[in-house]
């Protein structure tokens, strides 16, 4: 598999956040781990500097967390709120059109030159 | 079955939390929080390595190294924590002025019979500088809060650089108003002795703000010190 640089992610990182809490809560290490699975290990980003993404998140009001008390535990859970939902969906059409654009211009191949 | 984490395999966990701890700057509560979100994920990460064969010790090492390097966990956070911080001290500048405002006001107010806002800033003069503060103020809640959907986000660098200019703002205005009511021919009364207090008591209180603030716009200057922050300890 070719390495997938972190810089790479700078922009997309936020609805990828979201999607992966679009079916339900969780919490932070479950969104991560998630994430790390989702892609099949290619996005492998160091887990402790994906929750200051979701504490962004937070701030901007397009997910909201409870904290639970799991085991005699501490445990933070992290959900869409509405406009989370609404973001995620503007997000994907972006996303449909960017990578489509990409696409057709990366897979156009030279075609040989007529002899 | 793998034993679980002993506790000094646990000691590691709470050294790195440790290291990352003493690295994050910001208001205490938040800190607190991050620390105990950051020790849950910890402890469910050994949990996956433990549930996937590995020996306890080697679990921690490689639970600790996917977090990634103290210093890259701790740069990471610096964002959040300084924004926290400036919207916690923007918020305490905004709820104190009408605590110090209020005594001023009813010392300096205008004659009865003079209601324009002309004579009131000729008798109060700093009233543009509670506008300009107020201003600074707004706009940086707006541009840190959750406005960034519409709004462009400012950095933590810009939210300081706000804490910074309403400090200064309030500082020259308690001291421009300190030296006109010294200087005016108001008679001593409670409601003076009680202005001049609070006014005293906020400039000692702003300049503390503007050192801790000049500190944070320091750190946020500091380009990060780690590449793709992987903990070399693994």
């Amino acid at each position: 598999m070719l390495p997938m640089r972190p810089e790479l992610l700078k922009g997309h990182l936020d609805a990828l956040l979201l999607a992966v809490l679009e079916p339900g809560p969780q919490h932070g290490y479950a969104v991560i781990e998630a994430l790390r699975s989702g892609s099949g290990g290619t996005l492998d980003l160091p887990t402790g500097t994906v929750y200051p993404a979701l504490h962004r998140l937070e701030r901007a009001g397009l997910i909201a967390s409870d904290w639970q008390t799991v085991g005699g535990r501490r445990r933070r859970a992290y959900h869409l709120t509405p406009a989370g939902h609404a973001a995620l969906g503007e997000q994907r059409a972006v996303w449909d059109q960017f990578s489509t654009a990409v696409a057709a211009v990366l897979s156009a191949r030279p075609r040989p030159a007529p002899a | 079955m793998n034993a679980p984490p002993t506790a000094g395999q646990q000691a590691g966990v709470d050294a790195y939390l440790g290291e990352v701890g003493t690295r994050l700057h910001g208001p205490r509560r938040r800190r607190a929080r991050i620390l105990v979100e950051l020790r849950d994920g910890l402890d469910q990460a050994v949990a996956d390595q433990l549930a996937a064969g590995l020996p306890a010790e080697r679990a921690v090492r490689v639970a600790i190294a996917r977090f990634g390097a103290p210093t890259a966990v701790a740069d990471a956070f610096a964002a959040e924590l300084t924004i926290a911080y400036a919207r916690q001290t923007l918020a305490w500048f905004v709820a104190t002025g009408p605590l110090v405002g209020i005594w001023w006001l009813l010392l300096l107010h205008p004659a009865p019979w003079r209601h324009s806002l002309i004579a009131l800033v000729a008798a109060i003069p700093v009233i543009p500088l509670v506008a300009a503060g107020l201003a600074a103020a707004t706009t940086t809640f707006a541009t840190t809060g959750r406005l960034i959907r519409w709004l462009p986000e400012a950095s933590g660098r810009r939210a300081v650089g706000a804490v910074l200019a309403v400090a200064g703002l309030v500082i020259t205005g308690d001291v421009t108003i300190l030296s006109v009511y010294l200087a005016s021919d108001v008679p001593v009364s409670p409601f003076g002795v009680l202005a001049v207090a609070a006014s005293l008591i906020r400039i000692g209180v702003s300049l503390v703000t503007v050192r801790r603030a000049a500190t944070f716009r320091r750190r946020t200057t500091v380009p990060a010190r780690s590449g793709t922050g992987r903990n070399p300890r693994r």
